[in-house]
Parts: C-alpha cells; structure tokens; sequence
C-alpha cells in the first residue's frame, strides 16, 4: 500500500504529474478490464457464428475446390432433403417422449423422496449417478444389453414371460425408438428428479399443515398446493431439458448409427452425417442455422412461459 | 476500540481511500497481476506441450522374441536397413534420412490399434535408425480425409506423412493436398520394390499418370469357415443326401447361402450357418453389396454417369444377402465388425467373409499382445479353413501412406515413407500381431516367416493372395463416401423390411444426386481412371488381365 496519502498530496498543491502511458492508462482503464473478456468473445463465439454464416452462403466442401458464393442453394438442399425433414419430425418426436417420461417419473421420485426415511441419503445418491456417466458410455451399456446375440435382455425376457423373445431392440421399428427412449430416460431422469426436489423443498410447510387441519386430503394438497408451487420448477426443468434433449446424438451414434435405413437420424445425427461423413460442410452449416432458427422459437416460447409463470 | 485505535484505524483506512481514489495501487495490483497471468499463459503453452509430448511420445522400441518369427523379421528388418543390400530401398532411405536427424515428423494414423506400429515399433525403429523423431497423431477413419483438407487450407504444415484411403486420393491430389513422388522416387527408390506389390495394390496410388504414395494395407476380404464343421461325416453325408452335392467351401452366393441354412438348420442354436457385420455405419454392408454386384455383373455407372444399381444385378444381390441373413446368427443385422468376430471366435458361426486380420485372430496369434485382449481368445483354433469369398471379394478400403503437400520436411518424410513400406521393414510391420496392417506384397505372401506364425499361416497367406487375384476394389473417385453412405442406408433398410427394388432406386437418386453435385464430366472422368485399375470390375480382374501371381 502506498505511503503517499490524499492530504500530503493536498498540502504538495498538485497531483503527482503522470507519465504518458499513465495517462493514456488512465482514460482507457475500464476498456483495458473488459477487454481481454470482449477478445475472448469475439474470438470464441462471435468470429465462428459470422464465419459459419458466411460458409452457408459459399461453397465449401472438402471434394469441391474453391468457395464460390452459391447463395441459398445450401438451405434449399436441406430444405428440400426428405431426410433433413424426416430428422426434424424424429427430434421433436423423441425429445418430446423422453421428456414427458422423464418429467413424469422425475416427479414420482421426488414425491416420494421429499420426506425422510432410512437410507434416503444413500438412494439418492445412486439415483443420481447416471447424470454423471457420459452419453456414449450410456450408449454402449445398453447397446451391450439389447444387441444380439450377446445382450441378456431377450434372455431374461423370455425367462420371465416363458416364451423364445426374439426382439431387435436396435434394428426393428417401433423397438430401436423404445430402446432410444430408455437409454436417455434412464441418464436424465435423475435430472428431473433433482430439480422438482429442490422445488418440493422450497413449499413452506406451514401450507400443508394449514390444509390438513381444513381437511384437505393428499391428492387435493396436491393440486392445489404442490402444484401450483411446483410449477415454475417444472417449466424450468422442462425447459432445460428439452433443450438438451433436442441435441440427441450420442446414444444414437452408438446405439443405432442412424439407422436401419435413416429411422433413426435426429437432427444432431443428420447434420454430423453431412458434415463429417460426407464432407459437405457447408450444406451442414446452412441445416444448423436452420435448426438453430427452429430451436430458438421453441426456446423463446418455452422461456417467456416460463417468465409467465414467475410472475405469476 | 480505545482512542489509539480508533485513530490508527482510522489513519489506516484514510491511506487505503487515498490509494484507492488514485487509483494507483489497485491499477498497479491489475497490470502486475495481469503480467503474471500473460506470463504463465505463455508459459503454459510449452509446458504443456511437453506434458503432452511425454503423455503420447512414442514407446521404446519394442521388439519381440529374437527366436520368434516375428522376432526375426525384425531383425532382418534391421540388417536390412543397416547393412544392406546398399542398393535396397530401406538402406537407401536409412542413409540418406540421416541429413534430417533431429528433426520431428508428424504422422497421420487411425486412432487405436492400427496407431501402435509407429508408436512401438516403425516410429522408434527409424528414430534409432536415423535421428528423425516421430509424432503419431490418432484421428478417426473421416478425420483422416478432412483433418488432411482443413489443416491444407489452413497452410499449417501440420502432418509430413498422410494415411489415407486409396479412394480419397484423386480429391487429395486435385485438392493439392498431397504431393506426387515421382522424382523422390526416381532418386532413392530401387524400382523392383514396385515390382514386390502384388498387382491389384500395385497401381492404387497411380493418379493421372503420377504416383501419389505407396500403398500400405492389403484390406482383402476372405472366407474363414470352420474345416470341423464341414469335414463332419454326419454333416458331409446329410448334405450329398439333401442336396445331392459334396459339402465343402461355397464358390457361388447361392451355395454359400444354402450352406448356411443347412448348417443353421443342423445344429442351431449351439451353431449358426453365417453371421455378417450389417448394423448400420458399419462398413460391412457397402462391402458386402458391392462385391456381389460386380459380382452379379452389375455396373456402378451408365455411360451417361447415371446410378446403375437400380437394376436386376442390385434385386438379385439384395435377395441374395437377405437370404445369408436369414440363415445366420441372430441379431446378424446388428453386428459390427467386432462382434462378428467374437461371435466367430467363440465358435457361434460357421461362416465370415472379412479383413485378414481374422484368420491371425482365429489362429489366435493376434491375441498374443496385450493390446488387442478385447478380442476373445480363439476357440477355434486349428479349426479354421480359407477360401476366396464366393464370386470376387472386396478389397476394402485399404490404406495408402502419402506425402502432404505442406510438409516442412518433404525429403524426410518421403523416406521415412520409402523405408517403412520396403519389402524387409513392411514384412516385419505386417507380422506384428496387434497392428491390423496386412500383407500386400508378393514377398509377405511369400514369407517363410510369416507361414510360421500359427498353424494354417501358409494357407491363409495363399488364401490372400489367391483373393487378390480375383479381388474388387472400392471405388476410387470424389464423393465415394457420399455413394457408400448410401448404399449402407439402402441396405439397412432393407434389412427392416423396405422394399428392395424400391429401396434401390432411392439409392440410385442419392446417386446421381452426388454425381451432379460434383460434376457429371468430372466424375465421367474419374471413374473412366478408375475402371483403367485391375480389379475395378469383375470383368479386369488381376485374374483376368493374366497378371494373377501364382504361390
């Protein structure tokens, strides 16, 4: 710390003059803090969206030279790929289901683990442990329990229902989407869980205790208390994890790669396949603006409801 | 707080005010601070590139058992690339690299296995040779092709040595990214080494006249059956009474399938008669269709560069393939690679058809090192017979080692290039068990050594080469990935029950979409260059030119 105090300065009748630099310093200090952090942006998020906005209008394939400027022929070729069209119906279809599942036994869990009870901790957290575990270890688990010959799930189904099972859980429709949908509800449901806790938690207690003295059964506490309160927690979870969910890609690069045929192409899939299978990487850009554009309508929607329900 | 207190504390709070309204020691604090950060930043960036050089540096020279095959090929290897002959290639790159010591070369491998040769073995070997050190640098099978263009565009000079497919090399020579090596050829190269390669290899990295690499993976597809099996008496007699014919190794595709239903129909579930890899994205499929086509007699293009597969030849191989699945394994439609062998070794089928690597799996040589433990033990071996794959197998993709265009030190690289695929040091490459590279030179087929690796090794070499006598190459021209990516969805589709002739003309759109988006002249070209290659049809086979190299 300087021993150079305000008053001896005062007393001095002048400042300390500053050096050049000092004064240049000086007027430019707050940009001096920030910009580091401004550069940083530029250099991570902004230059690649603006250079990817300009690869969707260009050519640039890796089997093509040059990079003519090819207007919007790279969003027509997606537009028009009954693939792309086919990928998009799948994403919203898959992430929709395995959302809605997840919410609902997320919620069920949580029901019965906001009281205590012995051994509460410990289930909890191994409940937890899938949210941890990556996608493509996820996938290759239950890869290795569906796929035949090898997989033990027909096996023990058979000795359960006394009959031969025979499913392809990876190659026959509609059991690949089942399987799909197994495989992500079993990771992410301890996310649903974990937030629709903390949201039962925070419910003062007083309001039960309130409606048990009205005579209010469980299932009317529920509606009318849990509920309501619950509900912005449940449109933030739902949110967040619909977002996530629409990025589905790892599980089924593992479990499925796309097919049989391209049933099993989501959005995430088809837009790798075209950019890193088939080296058209402009055409990819071009479908990842697009589907960003349809994501950030549904994320808008979903955020202003959720913003509603605050609010409210 | 006492009146002495108060006063210091007071006196030492007016001090920091001071300080802080002039702003001086906090800037001084940010700028000494934000110093130290820069510094360690720049610091950062060597010292981890040193933690990562020593994380992925290359092994010690791993050699084996001196007494072993193995052990002596490098051995000879080593004499070879020592003593002599002066006027062998691998001398000859051994003495002139040693102006480079000292100096790193950057090499592009598939992640994994195939990455373990350079690591323990040829990296370390050239190191001790002649002073070059080399950077291993693991990428997925499309890395290779596209990591190879970026790093082009970007002009880095990042990679010397390239492991590419042969089918990327007229985008990579046309592209630039790749160097021709005809005049490093002409100057250190002893030209009877080209004459080694057997002739389906010798000609796949001739583009336009140059030569663009040296090829370096003799990916052969062949037919492992289990001889127990078929040499049973019980199976030999019931199969001449159902069918009136001598149970042996399929020759056609319609033998083969009906060998298959017998052996299921015999003695499932403890056997089944086949099993293929047909999950979707693994490459079996493309391989699979493309080798029964041309097969079939079908073309790839009309004369006006449009899709032939939409056409009797492509119903009758789509029949054909879902009667072999019919008669395999269960779950045989989401087998990978991997899992058909295991599903082999442990001796659920009787039948594959697939890379090399399988007969020295099945002999249970591969599973001699530890890296390849995945795999299970053989169980089945001393059981296995060879054969040519019914009708004319694939060679399926392969690998050829090319010069990148950007390299700082072209000279090395290229002899780095030269020594490593030299007949003595490619020998002792192809014999390492876990390596996954597989013989491709008239002397590896040849090999003495090689013959005593595991009972049968004899066989199996003869069976490789006999196989790449009549053997198919993929395609080699711009948009290949595109075409075989279609062919895969048009299969798996089938296998889920679409409609093959429909499911063929969706693949024949894809097609010809592919072919305009490239160019239909530019890919008229190409592929007229293409179909120049022995084994491009059935009709230009090796076997057919008359070069077919007899063991």
């Amino acid at each position: 710390m300087s021993n150079f105090s305000l008053r001896q300065m005062t007393s001095a009748g002048a400042p300390l003059p500053l050096s050049g630099v000092a004064q240049w310093t000086e007027r430019h200090f707050k940009w001096i803090l920030v910009g580091p952090a401004v550069l940083l942006i530029v250099a991570l998020s902004i230059y690649p969206l603006a250079f990817s906005l300009v690869v969707s209008f260009i050519n640039y394939d890796f089997q093509i030279p040059g990079h003519a400027f090819v207007g919007l022929k790279n969003f027509e070729r997606v537009i028009f790929d009954p693939v792309a069209r086919w990928s998009l119906v799948l994403t919203a279809g898959l992430s929709g289901v395995s959302v809605a599942v997840e919410f609902m036994l997320g919620l069920a869990v949580a029901l019965t683990m906001v009281r205590s009870f012995p051994g509460r901790g410990l289930i909890m957290s191994i409940l937890i442990v899938p949210l941890f575990i990556s996608p493509v270890i996820v996938g290759q688990a239950w890869t290795l329990l569906l796929q035949r010959p090898f997989g033990p799930t027909n096996y023990v189904l058979s000795q359960l229902l006394g009959y031969e099972v025979t499913i392809g859980w990876l190659t026959e429709s509609p059991w690949l989407y089942i399987s799909l949908i197994i495989a992500d509800v079993w990771q992410w449901t301890p996310f649903m869980f974990v937030i629709l806790l903390a949201g039962l938690t925070s419910i003062p207690p007083n309001l039960y205790e309130a409606a048990e003295l009205d005579g209010v059964n469980a299932w009317q506490a529920f509606w009318a208390i849990t509920l309501p309160h619950l509900a912005p927690m449940m449109l933030l979870a739902i949110t967040f994890r619909l977002l996530d969910a629409i990025r589905m890609f790892d599980t089924i690069f593992i479990m499925t790669g796309g097919g049989p045929g391209t049933q099993t192409y989501t959005a995430s899939y088809y837009l790798y396949t075209i950019g890193f299978t088939q080296f058209h990487l402009s055409q990819a850009t071009a479908g990842s603006w697009l589907f960003l554009i349809v994501t950030a309508l549904v994320v808008t929607l979903l955020v202003r409801r959720l913003l509603r329900a605050e609010v409210n | 707080m006492n009146d002495r207190e108060r006063r210091d504390f007071q006196a030492g709070l007016e001090a920091e005010v001071d300080a802080f309204m002039r702003g001086e020691p906090s800037r001084r604090t940010f700028i000494k601070r934000f110093g130290q950060m820069t510094g360690m930043l720049a610091l950062s960036g060597p010292m981890l590139a040193t933690m990562t050089d020593w994380a992925v540096a290359q092994q010690k020279l791993e050699l084996a058992d001196p007494s072993s095959p193995l052990g002596q090929a490098q051995a000879l290897a080593m004499k070879a690339s020592t003593e002599g002959p002066a006027d062998g290639s691998a001398f000859r790159a051994v003495e002139a690299a040693k102006q480079f010591a000292g100096v790193t070369l950057n090499h592009t491998y598939e992640a994994g296995l195939q990455a373990l040769d350079p690591r323990n073995f040829s990296g370390p070997m050239w190191e001790q040779l002649t002073g070059i050190k080399s950077n291993v640098v693991e990428l997925s099978n499309p890395d290779q092709y596209s990591k190879a263009v970026a790093e082009h565009i970007a002009g880095s000079g990042a990679y010397d040595v390239l492991d590419i497919s042969p089918a990327w090399t007229p985008s990579l020579a046309d592209g630039g990214v790749i160097a021709p090596l005809d005049d490093y050829i002409a100057k250190y190269m002893n030209p009877a080494d080209f004459e080694d390669y057997h002739p389906l290899y010798k000609a796949l990295p001739t583009y336009k006249g140059k030569i663009w690499g040296f090829f370096d993976d003799g990916d052969i597809f062949a037919l492992y059956y289990r001889k127990d099996i078929f040499e049973d008496p019980k199976n030999q007699e019931a199969y001449q009474a159902k069918f009136n014919a001598k149970l042996e190794a399929p020759k056609t595709w319609a033998e083969y399938n009906q060998i298959a239903q017998f052996i299921t129909d015999q003695m499932a579930p403890k056997v089944y008669g086949a099993g293929h890899f047909r999950k979707a994205g693994s490459p079996g499929n493309q391989f699979d269709f493309l080798q029964q086509y041309r097969a079939n007699g079908g073309k790839l293009f009309d004369e006006n560069m449009k899709a032939g597969i939409a056409s009797e030849a492509g119903v009758k191989t789509l029949e054909s393939m879902l009667a072999s699945n019919a008669a395999s394994i269960p779950g045989n439609n989401e087998l990978d690679a991997v899992s058909l062998w295991a599903a082999f070794l442990t001796g659920k089928v009787a039948m594959i058809y697939s890379w090399p690597p399988s007969g020295r799996m099945a002999g249970n040589y591969s599973q001699s090192a530890t890296a390849i433990n995945f795999i299970p033990q053989s169980q089945i071996a001393g059981k296995v017979g060879y054969a040519v794959v019914p009708g004319n197998p694939e060679h399926a993709t392969g690998y050829n080692k090319a010069l990148s265009a950007d390299s700082p030190n072209p000279e090395a690289a290229y002899l780095f290039m030269q020594w490593v695929c030299s007949p003595p040091v490619s020998l002792a490459r192809v014999m390492l068990p876990y390596a996954l590279r597989d013989p491709y030179r008239i002397s590896h087929f040849k090999s003495d050594l090689y013959a005593q690796l595991f009972p049968g090794a004899k066989d199996y070499l003869v069976n490789l080469n006999n196989s790449a006598n009549v053997g198919l190459l993929d395609p080699i021209m711009p948009g290949a990935q595109d075409y075989f990516l279609s062919i895969d969805r048009m299969c798996t589709a089938v296998w889920a029950g679409a409609d093959p002739k429909a499911s063929l003309e969706t693949a024949a759109k894809e097609w010809d979409e592919t072919t305009d988006r490239l160019g239909v002249d530019s890919q008229k070209a190409f592929y007229t260059e293409f179909l120049k290659l022995p084994g491009a049809t059935a009709d230009n086979t090796v076997e057919k030119l008359g070069m077919a190299v007899k063991i």
